[in-house]
């Protein structure tokens, strides 16, 4: 959950958030960021139909090439960081550099692409020296996102989505040089205090120790004037800093996410970190200033990789809330029965999961697994290949739950999608843990439990199509629109009724969410991301100030009608037809929330919440 | 010999990370072989049974992560071991070099009862990778480490090929169980007034 001293409204000024030292003299210290800035050139990025780019078009692909990152080390910002003359002074922490007045007043060298403008087709595809790029579509080392994409633009469905990433770290044989790595959309960096690069999403983390430098350099400037910095915004691009202990996050994007859901990203991201090395890492670095953490990540790329890929198409990324798979209520029953027991006997939380998504889990006594927890766990298990391939047995740390030590965790999976975890304090608990996996199986298989489970990732979950219609209709003379288009002729074609297109729904008492299948017109991965990001801005703004009571939104523009809906209770998120009848829209709305409360017992997991805290 | 035998047998595989202890594990246990590389996480536990002398055994084998980051976890399960089997590429002197740190960390980790007669086996994997040219660690190199810790024997093997896997396994399986009957005495600790208190019984798995 953001909390407040990280949020920032793009409406506020730039002093007013998270600021422990309100700036005095904003012009001197923005001009020092300003200098900072200069030796990083962020280039717009050259997209030909830039005048036609509206908020949620698609071609978002960030791993697209799309604008330039530019660094020049030798601009003398490293002799403003050394000698000491910005002691006392308090940076202005965000830059609006989208806004033609704070452009002018602080300019950042803008500059075009050095390659032609190629906004969806990889134009990069020569120089990195692979042959026909564009035809060669699932080749299993170097295929990247945007391959996929352009093999697959229409009719790919969410878990096909799902599908699409492809383990391991890609265009490693880039770095800051590369014209292909400066037009990546998005970049993710981990580095030490002392500019030491830890993991980059592109590239190769030693040929980016240059990089590194600077940006750590923007990050101890501001720190030395006692401040911080979180958000500079240039152009089109965000750079948004995290800083955790010893530890730098770095976001660089031109995706036009939100400030808070990058900021939220880097904290998933050092989640992850702490995941496979506890916070004892700190240690390390007050031991050794130097210390070189890349050996300790070894073999963990691919882990990384599918978190930052997650952030484009689970929804678990920022409504920090879990998803279950829908089944039949009995089926979780006597799958959280077994749990249960098995918590009693030892094991700190055991969880059944199919892919992502939760069949039942349990949790001794006061233990709590926060949704984040959950997330970072799921993903480290199903982008590790080696849990497939036998038991696994490996220490694990759940971030939220304790950041300072290891606990232990037995991983088995059943089949291709369902597998157990095991998590306890004991190191020395392999075998206990192997015979409650036995026990779990042996219910699971006796309760039909796996076949159910089959059943369910075959039938895919709610869709918007199946929402009862008829009551609906039924309703309808009372709009008094009479001579329009019959209601039937209204939802042909366009999903649900009433052209529904999708929704979220998110139980705040449960911290879970249920969300509607993909349906057409949304069907390509390019149209889902671009509604993800829709839902995200809505997200993002019905949680900037905490939460009244009974809070809607409602905004309409070419692409989509959003419609939002906070109570106490729960959240609903539904995207509508951009010509969608706004009181119908409010009507369909009440029914999805009826519809999601007739289904709760088989599409959330019930009973006690292992999660109040 | 009493007629109650151990069918159990314990066994580590550890060695540095990329030298090929799940290839090898994968090519013994189910004949398969991938040239894609996954780091193994934390530790993969399998078994395979195996006739030695008319008698059947249970191997559970314990292939570890060589990831620099496990290295330093106080190993739970290499306690009770009957074989250690210390793995490296003989494409690559930094992953023999490191067997001395391997021997020595199971040493302290496992702490077995005579770690002097301790029965380890080292295996040099990967002689198939360009027929032999790249190889940088000489097998009368591999032989002189093997006699100074005590005669440890020693296979050279190709997970990819599955050159001498199956020998490489036969000769544990031995090792094992040689380790394990000589355990297998029963000697009740006697109370000693005086002394500090016992440090430990005689191994025994649960
Ligand atoms: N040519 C050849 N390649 C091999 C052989 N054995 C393993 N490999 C390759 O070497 C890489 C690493 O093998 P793994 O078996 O995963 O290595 P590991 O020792 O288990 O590594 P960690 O799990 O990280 O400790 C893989 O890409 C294998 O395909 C071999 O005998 N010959
Ligand atoms: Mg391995």
């Amino acid at each position: 959950m953001m909390t407040s001293d990280l949020s920032s409204s793009p409406s506020s000024s730039g002093t007013e958030f998270a600021d422990p030292n309100p700036s005095t003299d904003p012009e001197t210290n923005s001009e020092r960021v300003q200098s900072q800035l200069e030796s990083m050139n962020l280039s717009e990025p050259s997209e030909v139909s830039d005048g036609s780019h509206t908020d949620y078009s698609g071609g978002d692909d960030d791993d697209e090439n799309a604008g330039a990152v530019e660094v020049a080390l030798s601009n003398g910002n490293e002799g403003g960081v050394s000698n000491g003359c910005v002691a006392g002074t308090s940076v202005e922490e965000e830059i609006e550099g989208g806004e033609a007045s704070s452009r002018a007043e602080y300019p950042v060298e803008m500059e075009a692409g050095e390659e032609p403008p190629s906004p969806t087709s990889s134009g990069y595809d020569g120089e990195r020296g692979s042959s026909g790029g564009a035809t060669s579509t699932y080749k299993a080392d170097d295929a990247s996102e945007d391959e996929i994409r352009e093999a697959n633009v229409d009719g790919d469905t969410a878990s096909q989505h799902e599908a699409a990433w492809l383990p391991g770290k890609r265009h490693v044989d880039e770095d800051d040089a590369s014209i292909s790595w400066r037009k990546r959309k998005k970049h993710f960096f981990i580095l030490s205090n002392s500019g030491k690069p830890i993991y980059s999403r592109y590239g190769d983390e030693h040929k980016l120790a240059g990089f590194s430098a600077t940006l750590q350099a923007i990050i101890s400037f501001v720190e030395n004037g006692g401040d911080r910095v979180n958000l500079v915004k240039a152009g089109k691009h965000q750079v948004v800093f995290l800083v955790k202990g010893p530890i730098y996050l770095v976001c660089i994007s031109c995706t036009d996410e939100t400030y808070e859901y990058l900021r939220g990203q880097l904290d998933l991201l050092y989640g992850q970190m702490i995941l496979i090395l506890t916070k004892s890492i700190d240690r390390c670095f007050e031991k050794n200033a130097k210390f070189d953490m890349t050996p300790l990540l070894g073999g963990t790329e691919a882990v990384f990789s599918s978190l930052v890929h997650s952030f484009s198409w689970n929804p678990a990324t920022f409504l920090h809330a879990y998803t279950c798979l829908p089944l039949p209520f009995g089926s979780r029953q006597a799958t959280g029965t077994v749990l249960q027991d098995v918590c009693a006997s030892g094991v700190l939380f055991a969880l059944v999961m199919c892919r992502h998504k939760v069949v039942s889990l349990a949790g001794a006594q006061k233990a709590s697994l926060h949704p984040d927890d959950l997330l970072l766990l799921s993903n480290f298990v199903m982008s590790s290949e080696s849990f497939r391939t036998s038991e696994s047995f490996s220490p694990i740390c759940l971030p939220r739950y304790n950041p300072q030590a290891f606990l232990h965790a037995y991983v088995h999976f059943f089949d291709d999608d369902t597998y157990v975890m095991l998590l306890t304090t004991r190191s020395d608990a392999f075998y206990h843990l192997k015979d409650c996996r036995i026990r779990i199986e042996a219910v699971l298989l006796k309760s039909n439990v796996l076949s159910s489970i089959q059943r369910s990732i075959a039938e895919g979950g709610m869709r918007v199509e199946d929402l009862p219609i008829d009551r609906l209709l039924r309703q309808k003379p009372n709009q008094g629109q009479a001579g329009h288009e019959s209601p039937r002729d209204v939802s042909v074609g366009t999903g649900g009724p009433f052209g529904l297109w999708h929704f979220m729904y998110r139980s705040i008492y449960l911290d879970q969410y249920i969300s509607s299948e993909f349906s057409p017109p949304v069907t390509s991965h390019r149209q889902q991301k671009s509604l993800y990001r829709a839902y995200q801005k809505l997200y993002a703004s019905m949680h900037e100030n905490g939460l009244g009571p009974h809070k809607t939104q409602y905004r309409r523009d070419e692409n989509y009608t959003l419609l939002c809906w906070v109570t106490p209770d729960f959240e609903l998120y539904a995207a509508f037809d951009p010509l969608a009848d706004k009181a119908m829209a409010i009507k369909i709305c009440n029914q999805v929330c009826q519809r999601v409360k007739d289904v709760e017992n088989e599409v959330f997991l019930q009973g006690a919440s292992p999660f109040s805290w | 010999m009493p007629s109650r035998r151990r069918t159990l047998l314990k066994v580590i595989i550890l060695g540095d990370s990329g030298v090929g202890k799940t290839s090898l594990m994968n090519q013994y246990v189910n004949k398969k072989f991938s040239n894609q590389y996954k780091a193994t996480i934390g530790a993969d536990f399998l078994t395979k049974e195996v006739q030695f002398e008319d008698r059947l055994f249970t191997l559970q084998i314990w292939d570890t992560a060589g990831q620099e980051r496990f290295q330093s976890l106080g190993v739970a399960f290499y306690r009770g071991a009957d074989c250690c089997v210390l793995v490296y590429d003989v494409n690559s002197m930094k992953s023999f070099d490191n067997l001395n740190n391997w021997r020595e960390e199971f040493l302290i980790q496992a702490s077995p009862s005579d770690p002097e007669n301790f029965p380890f086996v080292l295996i040099g994997n990967k002689v198939d990778v360009d027929g032999g040219n790249s190889r940088v660690v000489s097998e009368k190199k591999a032989k002189a480490w093997c006699a100074s810790k005590g005669n440890i024997p020693y296979f050279e093997t190709s997970a990819k090929e599955g050159t001498n896997v199956e020998e490489a396994f036969q000769c544990i399986a031995k090792n094992a169980l040689k380790s394990g009957e000589e355990e297998e005495l029963y000697l009740p600790d006697t109370i000693d007034v005086g002394t500090s208190n016992q440090q430990r019984s005689t191994g025994c798995e649960c």
